[in-house]
C-alpha cells in the first residue's frame, strides 16, 4: 500500500517534471490566455491519468483511493502548477451531481464530455439568496416536454466560459422552501441565456450574472424528481471535501517563500518586529496544513464529523488574509501601484490583488459566519437558531 | 496506538474531568503506581520505552484538569539522567526516580557565576514543586549536573505566583561544588536542545488539553445562563465566538500531533507548536473569563485557574517574542 502509494508519488513527480507548464503566472495575464493555459493543462492531465482520481474506474485515471488522490494533489501543489479553475466545478460539482443523482442517459452524455473539456458552471445563487440558498425565486413552469426558466443567477464563477449549468429553479412556492426546488440541467447556449461577467475588486472577471428569459430546458435534463432539488443539490455542494484546501495550504507554504523575497528586498533582515511577524505567520500556515492533512487522513479512515469540514475552511481562509496582508504590508507603497495580475489564482504574489482576493474564501461556498454557525450548532451543539432561519 | 488509547483512558479514570487540580502529594503517588514515571524511560533501564505520543497523551490529560502535580519537569528530569552514561551512580538514581522520588529540570533560566575554586554561586529560577524534590537537575557553567537539595551551599526559596495550580521555586546555590555531573559542558547543549524539544510539546500538549477543559466548561455554562429570557448560548454573536475557540484549538492540536510524530521536527519546529498551543490557551481563556461575565472574574469559579495557567505557560521554556522571532529567521534563512 505505502509502496504503491511511493511509486504513484514518483510518477506523477516525473509526469509534472516533463510537463508542467512553468511560465503560467505570466502566461495567464489576460483571460483568453487563462482559459487557453487551463484548457491545455486539463487536456494534459486527463491525457495522463490524473485529472479526475476521484471518479469511478470504468473513466480513465478514475477508480484512485482518498490516499492516492491525496498524494496527486501534493504533487501538483509541490510542482506549483495550475490549479485546475476552469474544470473545477465540471469534474467535481457536476460529476457529483450526475454520478449521485443523473440518471444513466445523463451520466453516458455528460461524463465522457467533461473528459474532452466540457466546462459547467453552478447557477445556484441569486441576488436574494446567498447564504439563505433555499429562498432562490428563479422560476421553472413546466409546458409539456419543457420547463419554461425566468429568473436571475449571480456569482457563477466562470459562468461566461462555461457550457453547461448546474441549475436550481423553484417549480412550487407552498410549504416549507426547500421543498418545491427542481435542480436542471441548462445549456449556456441555449436562446434566452444572457451571461455577463461582473468586474472584481481586483480587476479580475472571475464570476458572472446570469440572466435567464423563458428559457426551455427539455424535461429530461432533470435531475431527480420535480421539486426535490434540494436534496440533489446537497451532493453537489458536499462533492468536494478537503483535497482543495490541502492543495491551497501547500501552496501557500511554499509561497512563503515570496514573503520572504519581500523582506530581503526592503531590507528587513535583521527588524526583529518583523522576524517575529513572519514567524507567527510560518507557524500558522504549517498548522494549516496539519490540520487539512489530519482532515484527510480521518477521512481515509473513515472518519469525519460535522463541522470538521468547516473549521478547516475557516482556519485556511483566515491563514490566506494573514498572509496576503502580510505581504502586502511589507511591500509598501509599491503595491499601491497597480501591476497586471494573474487570472485565476490566489497567490500570485500580486499582494493588492491576493489581498483582496483572499476575501473569496471567507465568502464564497459558506462564509466564514455560517460556518462558525455549524461549528457552534452542530459540533459544539449550542442551541440552534428558530427554525427556518439557519441553512 | 492501543497503548496510547488505554494510557489515555488510565488518565482519565484516576483523574476525572470537571475535578481541577486534585491533591499535588496523592496525584503523585498516583501518577508513579500507575508508572507514568517510567512511560518514556527505556525498556533496558526498565522503564516501559514508549514514543513522544504516550507522554505527550498524558500531558494532555493532565492539563485538562490542570493537575497540580509536576510531571512535565519530573519527566525531563529522568530524561535527562537516563542520557547521561557517564554518571556513576546513573542506574540508581534512575531506579529511584522512575519509583517516584522526584528530581525536576527547571523550566526557566539560571543566573550562576562559577569561582575560580570551583564553587558555584546564584540562583536558578523555574523550579516547580522543589518541595517535594530530593535533587534537581540543572544546567551549571561546566555541564548538567545533579544537584541534591541536602547539600551544603544549597537551598531553595518558594516565590509565589500567581498560577495557584502549580508551586514555583528558586534553587540558591551558594558557593556550592557541583560533585554529580551528567554531562561536561560539551555536551551540555546536545542534551539541552533534546530536552527543550522534550518540553516545548509537553508544555503544548499541556496547552491544549487545558484549553479544551476551559471550552467544554464555558459552553456547557453558555447553555445554562439565561439572560433576556434565553440561555446566552443561543446569542449567536457569543456563538461565533465559540466557534473561533474551536478552531483555534482544532488547528494547534493538529499540528502538535504532527510534530508529536515528526522525528526530525528541530528545536524551533518544537518551540514554534508550543507558542501557537499556548497563544490558543491563552486566547480560549481570555474568552471564558469574559463569556462568564462577573463570575469569571471571582476567585470562586474556576476560570481565573485556566487564565493563570495560560499566562504562565506562555513564559515557560522561552516565550512567544523570543520563538516567533526565531521561526522567522529560520525560515528566512531556509528561502536563502
Ligand atoms: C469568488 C466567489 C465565487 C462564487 N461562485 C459561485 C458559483 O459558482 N455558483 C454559485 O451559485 N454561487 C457562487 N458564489 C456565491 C456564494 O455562494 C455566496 O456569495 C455566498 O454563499 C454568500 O452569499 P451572499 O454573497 O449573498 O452574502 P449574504 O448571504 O448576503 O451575506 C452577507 C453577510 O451576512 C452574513 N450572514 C448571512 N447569513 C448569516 C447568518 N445566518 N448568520 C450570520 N451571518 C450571516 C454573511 O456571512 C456575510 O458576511 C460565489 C461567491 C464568491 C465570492
Amino acid at each position: 500500500m505505502t509502496h504503491d502509494l511511493e511509486a504513484l508519488r514518483r510518477d506523477v513527480r516525473s509526469f509534472l517534471k516533463a510537463q508542467a507548464p512553468a511560465d503560467w503566472r505570466a502566461s495567464s495575464r489576460t483571460q483568453d490566455d487563462f482559459v487557453r493555459t487551463q484548457r491545455d493543462w486539463f487536456g494534459k492531465l486527463v491525457h495522463a491519468g490524473y485529472a479526475i482520481p476521484h471518479w469511478p474506474a470504468e473513466y480513465p485515471g478514475g477508480g484512485r483511493s482518498l490516499a492516492e488522490q491525496k498524494v496527486i494533489y501534493e504533487e501538483l501543489a509541490r510542482a506549483d502548477c495550475p490549479r485546475l479553475l476552469l474544470s473545477f466545478v465540471s469534474t467535481y460539482h457536476a460529476f457529483a451531481t450526475l454520478h449521485e443523482c443523473g440518471n444513466a442517459a445523463q451520466k453516458a452524455r455528460y461524463l465522457p464530455r467533461i473528459l474532452e473539456g466540457e466546462t459547467w458552471c453552478q447557477g445556484f445563487s441569486e441576488p436574494g439568496a446567498g447564504s439563505d440558498l433555499a429562498a432562490i425565486k428563479t422560476r421553472a413552469e413546466r409546458k409539456g416536454d419543457v420547463y419554461v426558466i425566468n429568473g436571475q443567477k449571480v456569482w457563477s464563477t466562470m459562468a461566461q466560459f462555461a457550457d453547461k449549468c448546474l441549475l436550481l429553479a423553484r417549480t412550487a412556492s407552498d410549504g416549507p422552501k426547500q421543498a418545491g426546488i427542481t435542480y436542471l440541467l441548462m445549456d449556456m447556449k441555449a436562446p434566452g441565456v444572457a451571461v455577463r461577467p461582473i468586474h472584481q475588486i481586483q480587476g479580475d472577471e472571475e464570476f458572472a450574472e446570469i440572466f435567464l428569459d423563458n428559457v426551455e430546458i427539455p424535461v429530461c435534463e432533470r435531475v431527480g424528481e420535480e421539486g426535490m432539488g434540494w436534496a440533489v443539490a446537497q451532493a453537489t455542494l458536499a462533492s468536494e471535501r478537503g483535497l482543495t484546501l490541502m492543495e491551497l495550504s501547500y501552496r501557500m507554504r511554499g509561497a512563503l517563500g515570496r514573503v520572504a523575497g519581500l523582506i530581503r528586498k526592503h531590507g528587513h533582515e535583521d527588524d526583529r518586529g518583523v522576524l517575529r511577524d513572519f514567524g507567527v505567520l510560518v507557524t500558522q500556515v504549517d498548522a494549516v496544513c496539519a490540520l487539512a492533512d489530519q482532515f484527510l487522513d480521518n477521512r481515509i479512515n473513515g472518519i469525519e464529523r460535522i463541522g470538521d469540514a468547516s473549521i478547516v475552511k475557516n482556519a485556511y481562509s483566515r491563514a490566506l488574509r494573514a498572509y496576503s496582508a502580510l505581504g502586502l504590508r511589507l511591500g509598501g507603497m509599491d503595491e499601491q501601484y497597480v501591476a497586471p495580475i494573474t487570472f485565476g489564482d490566489l497567490n500570485t504574489g500580486n499582494w493588492m490583488a491576493d489581498f483582496m482576493n483572499s476575501y473569496a474564501w471567507t465568502i464564497a461556498g459558506g462564509s466564514e459566519e455560517v460556518q462558525r454557525n455549524i461549528i457552534a450548532e452542530r459540533m459544539l451543539e449550542m442551541p440552534r437558531e428558530p427554525k427556518g432561519w439557519v441553512l | 496506538m492501543i497503548e496510547l488509547n488505554e494510557l489515555t483512558d488510565a488518565a482519565q479514570k484516576a483523574f476525572p474531568a470537571g475535578s481541577l487540580s486534585p491533591a499535588r502529594d496523592e496525584s503523585w503517588r498516583l501518577a508513579a503506581e500507575m508508572g507514568w514515571l517510567m512511560v518514556r524511560l527505556p525498556e533496558a533501564d526498565g522503564g516501559l520505552g514508549f514514543t513522544r505520543e504516550a507522554s505527550t497523551a498524558l500531558h494532555l490529560e493532565m492539563g485538562r484538569i490542570l493537575s497540580a502535580m509536576p510531571l512535565i519537569p519530573a519527566q525531563l528530569g529522568l530524561q535527562a539522567m537516563a542520557a547521561s552514561h557517564d554518571f556513576a551512580e546513573r542506574a540508581e538514581w534512575l531506579e529511584r526516580l522512575a519509583a517516584g522520588e522526584y528530581a525536576p529540570l527547571p523550566m526557566l533560566g539560571a543566573a550562576l557565576t562559577p569561582s575560580p575554586d570551583g564553587t558555584v554561586s546564584g540562583t536558578i529560577s523555574g523550579v516547580f514543586e522543589a518541595d517535594m524534590a530530593a535533587a534537581i537537575i540543572a544546567q551549571l557553567p561546566n555541564g548538567y549536573a545533579l544537584v541534591p537539595l541536602d547539600a551544603p551551599g544549597v537551598s531553595i526559596v518558594e516565590r509565589a505566583i500567581w498560577d495557584p495550580s502549580r508551586r514555583l521555586f528558586d534553587v540558591i546555590l551558594d558557593g556550592y561544588t557541583p560533585t554529580l555531573m551528567l554531562t561536561d559542558a560539551a555536551g551540555a547543549k546536545a542534551l539541552h536542545d533534546q530536552l527543550s524539544g522534550e518540553a516545548q510539546l509537553a508544555l503544548a500538549a499541556d496547552c491544549i488539553g487545558a484549553a479544551g477543559a476551559a471550552l467544554d466548561m464555558t459552553i456547557e455554562y453558555m447553555k445554562v445562563r439565561r439572560q433576556f429570557d434565553r440561555p446566552i448560548a443561543l446569542f449567536q454573536a457569543l456563538k461565533h465566538r465559540a466557534a473561533d475557540m474551536k478552531t483555534k484549538i482544532t488547528v494547534a492540536e493538529a499540528l502538535l500531533w504532527k510534530r508529536v510524530r515528526d522525528e526530525s521536527a528541530s528545536l524551533t519546529d518544537l518551540a514554534a507548536t508550543k507558542v501557537l498551543a499556548a497563544e490558543a490557551f491563552r486566547f480560549v481563556t481570555e474568552e471564558m473569563v469574559q463569556l462568564h461575565g462577573g463570575i469569571g472574574l471571582t476567585d470562586e469559579h474556576p476560570c481565573h485557574l485556566f487564565l493563570k495557567r495560560a499566562l504562565l505557560n506562555l513564559q515557560l521554556c522561552g516565550n512567544a517574542d523570543l520563538w516567533n522571532e526565531r521561526v522567522g529567521r529560520e525560515a528566512l534563512s531556509a528561502t536563502g
